[in-house]
């Protein structure tokens, strides 16, 4: 099977896909209910996509092709709205959080598709693990070029995206340690990681080629990477984030992205190099495991700082494309975070923490997922 | 010679005399073992061998006696019956009837409707205005023994599960404020006494609520200081229910509705989710299997020869009216018509709460309670191993049993 054409997208629009979690209202564990709630969603016409995930405690959403930061939390509040709607409907919670703290995997079931299932008998055990939540951001690219250039360029905030958006630090009852405990799932898979430097889209396809030649890979949807072009979109999507607690964080994780991708392909901060992933995996690490108190080595001078710091930085080096992008609230809301409480696991520590029941750590998630009451 | 023997050991009194407790234990163990034979022969709900094994002491006795439910009987079934009631409500979220007002009406319509449908088809078959009422009253209610054993052994979820348990919730709320109703309009018939008949069913509830909310109180209490998975605080838990259930007795209130009620009102006074384990442990594991056991054993031939016919036609209309009105309320209460049929199906079970109804009309109407026995032993002894093969089947056939849709995928290597 070849790549396919890159199709046309216009620069820095943007799309957001959230797979969130369907929990029961009695003890908040897991509960199969996507197929009723995509039922009963179907009944509504919404902006973007309401669609099954792998396992049938998992939904995703995707908003449509958006501009800007206001536009994309629009759709996300409509689609919210119905969905939490439609849940309270079928007496079932919803939630964000890139994990969910005391599911048992092995009682999950799969979602019943073919193409779930052949992933299911591949991976075996990793398919039902891989009930994990995340967030990703799709930003548009006028050409195929850009689209790497901005790839390896946007590889460099990578842990910064991460320590921001993390929210699972549970997992399977425990506390794990880590910020994100999710990317520890998506590490195990053996075509995860990041893709090969390569800048031009003639390259990227011979790429792809030897690898379809292995037999390893079929599609793009094979490669787990961090951040990957999609073809199909003529866009690049960053895949390292966790579901948020709430569509404001979310909405504001894909606004600093936008800001991020236009920062990098208009002035050209730095030169993506090979050698700008020798830290790589280290600095992804320190992000999963300390969050925003991780230690970043900078790729271009090796020089250590925490993420906290360097986010800081980057915050402030946004600022003019943040304007120009009208995504000041965005930005206002993490740099809020910042000063605050951190990211959402530190809300799920201290919430457990607080509570000493997790089944009540997810009815709080959920009622922050649901939003102030209409 | 043996008898010296014996004289010789100092086995007293000679010759050996089963008690109670011998015979209860045998209860356990044959329970215990046919049970489990039945889960890994046959794939079959736990109970099936349970109820079973009362089947077989009740030919084993040639029939129970009409008035079966009496003494320690009595209690275990209430006792039994009470934490199951109370797993039930806790498990009743109100907020949920007030976010979809088609399950609530379809789940008043089902429980309305079948008792009419009932009390008509039983009128048609021939008997008095009287016990046909008794007898739609009696089995109204699923059988929250049945489905909500057979759903936490199948470790079930879905839509089906969760509407199964709400719907049971509220038709046994309905079937014991009607059965008062009842009792306080054959008051009214056979002794004209019009204060009995107002202030009885009204001592009924009020005080049932007193006690519920009275339960509820101290659960809420102790849940807060410790830690309701621990197994010392669950005992703590169980003694608090079975402490509340004998006051009801006491107070000549009802056994079924204090539980049910304390459990509604402690998922809905509070927004903090309970967590115990289920039927509380071991101990309650016990006294469930006895439950069954004993509501298996309440059968006779010659009941069922007497009102094998009167239940066939009850169970045969209850189900159709029951197939209809889920049918009519699926798309617009949000679950497919597969889902309402499953549903149907589930709410089918009849047995311990109509056994406790019919118990307490033995009491207070003995003589006209004979007439309404036959049909209401029948139906129970019909449904008693149908009742949770068909719960499985429903909950299979909604896909809500685990592994299940994962089966489908086998072979199918990429």
């Amino acid at each position: 099977m070849s790549l396919g054409p890159f199709a046309e997208s216009r620069a820095l629009s943007m799309g957001v896909e959230l797979e969130l979690q369907i929990v029961n209202l009695h003890d908040f564990d897991l509960s199969p209910g996507s197929s009723d709630l995509l039922r009963l969603v179907g009944r509504r016409t919404l902006p973007g996509l309401v669609t099954p995930e792998i396992t049938d405690s998992m939904i995703e959403l995707c908003t449509g092709v958006c501009t800007s930061h206001a536009e994309v939390l629009g759709q996300l509040t409509e689609i919210r709205d119905a969905l939490v709607q439609c849940a309270a409907q079928l007496n079932l919670g919803l939630c964000g959080g890139g994990t969910h703290p005391f599911q048992h995997w092995s009682e999950r079931r799969i979602y019943d598709t073919p193409r779930f299932h052949q992933v299911a008998e591949l991976y075996g055990y990793l398919s039902k693990q891989f009930t994990i939540f995340g967030q990703h951001v799709h930003i548009g690219c006028p050409s195929p070029d850009q689209a790497l250039l901005l790839l390896h360029g946007l590889s460099r905030f990578i842990p910064h995206l991460i320590a921001l958006s993390a929210s699972s630090p549970f997992v399977q009852g425990t506390d794990t340690g880590f910020h994100s405990a999710r990317l520890n799932s998506v590490f195990a898979f053996p075509l995860s990681g990041r893709a090969p430097f390569v800048l031009t889209w003639d390259a990227f396809q011979t790429y792809f080629d030897k690898m379809a030649c292995t037999g390893v890979v079929k599609s793009m949807k094979d490669f787990y990477w961090d951040i990957r072009p999609k073809p199909e979109y003529g866009t690049i999507e960053v895949r390292v984030l966790d579901t948020p607690l709430t569509i404001e964080k979310a909405a504001a994780m894909a606004a600093l992205v936008q800001c991020l991708a236009r920062w990098i392909s208009m002035d050209r901060p730095f030169d993506p190099t090979e050698d700008d992933y020798l830290p790589y995996t280290f600095n992804r690490f320190q992000a999963c495991r300390f969050g925003l108190e991780g230690t970043f080595v900078d790729p271009k001078t090796g020089e250590h700082r925490t993420l906290r710091e360097d986010i800081t930085t980057t915050l402030a080096a946004l600022a003019p494309h943040a304007t120009a992008l009208h995504a000041g609230a965005a930005i206002a809301l993490l740099r809020g975070e910042l000063a605050g409480m951190g990211n959402d696991a530190t809300w799920i520590r201290a919430v457990a923490e607080r509570e000493q029941l997790l089944p009540e750590v997810v009815r709080q998630q959920c009622q922050r997922w649901a939003g102030p009451a209409p | 010679m043996i008898d010296d023997f014996a004289a010789y050991l100092q086995i007293v009194p000679w010759p050996m005399q089963a008690d109670v407790v011998f015979w209860s234990a045998l209860m356990l163990v044959a329970g215990g073992s046919l049970g489990e034979t039945v889960f890994r022969r046959a794939g079959l709900p736990r109970i099936v061998g349970y109820s079973a094994v009362g089947m077989l002491i009740a030919v084993l006795n040639q029939g129970a006696s009409s008035h079966y439910l009496i003494g320690v009987v009595r209690v275990i079934v209430d006792l039994a019956l009470g934490l199951l009631l109370f797993e039930l409500g806790s498990r009743v979220n109100l907020r949920w009837l007030r976010a979809n007002p088609a399950l609530l009406c379809t789940s008043l319509a089902e429980a309305i409707f079948s008792f009419l449908a009932v009390f008509a088809a039983l009128r048609w078959l021939g008997l008095s205005l009287n016990v046909a009422l008794a007898c739609a009253t009696l089995t109204l209610a699923t059988s929250a023994a049945v489905i909500g054993r057979v759903s936490s052994e199948l470790h079930s979820a879905g839509q089906v599960t969760e509407r199964m348990v709400i719907m049971t919730a509220l038709n046994t709320l309905i079937a014991v404020l009607l059965h008062k109703l009842v009792i306080a309009w054959l008051h009214l018939d056979t002794v004209g006494d019009w204060m009995a008949a107002i202030t009885q069913p009204l001592y009924t509830f009020g005080g049932s609520f007193l006690v519920a909310a009275l339960l509820r109180g101290l659960v809420a209490w102790i849940a807060r200081r410790l830690n309701l998975r621990d197994e010392n605080s669950v005992l703590l838990l169980l003694g608090l229910l079975l402490l509340a259930l004998t006051v009801a007795r006491m107070l000549n209130l009802s056994t079924l509705l204090v539980p049910l009620l304390a459990g509604v009102l402690l998922r809905n006074t509070s927004v903090r989710p309970w967590v115990w384990p289920r039927h509380f442990g071991t101990a309650g594991g016990v006294l469930v299997l006895m439950l069954f056991v004993i509501v298996g054993a309440s059968w006779s031939v010659q009941a069922l020869a007497l009102g094998g016919v009167a239940a066939l036609v009850l169970l045969l209309t209850r189900s159709l009216v029951k197939a209809v009105v889920m049918a009519a309320g699926a798309h617009w209460s949000g679950i497919s018509l597969r889902q309402s049929m499953a549903l149907t199906l589930a709410l089918s079970p009849i047995s311990g709460t109509a056994l406790v109804l019919l118990a307490d009309l033995q009491i207070s109407h003995p003589v006209f309670a004979t007439q309404v026995e036959p049909v209401v032993f029948s139906a129970i002894a019909i449904m008693e191993l149908l009742g949770p093969v068909v719960v499985q089947w429903a909950l299979r056939m909604a896909s809500e049993l685990p592994g299940h849709s994962a089966s489908n995928g086998k072979g199918m290597q990429p």
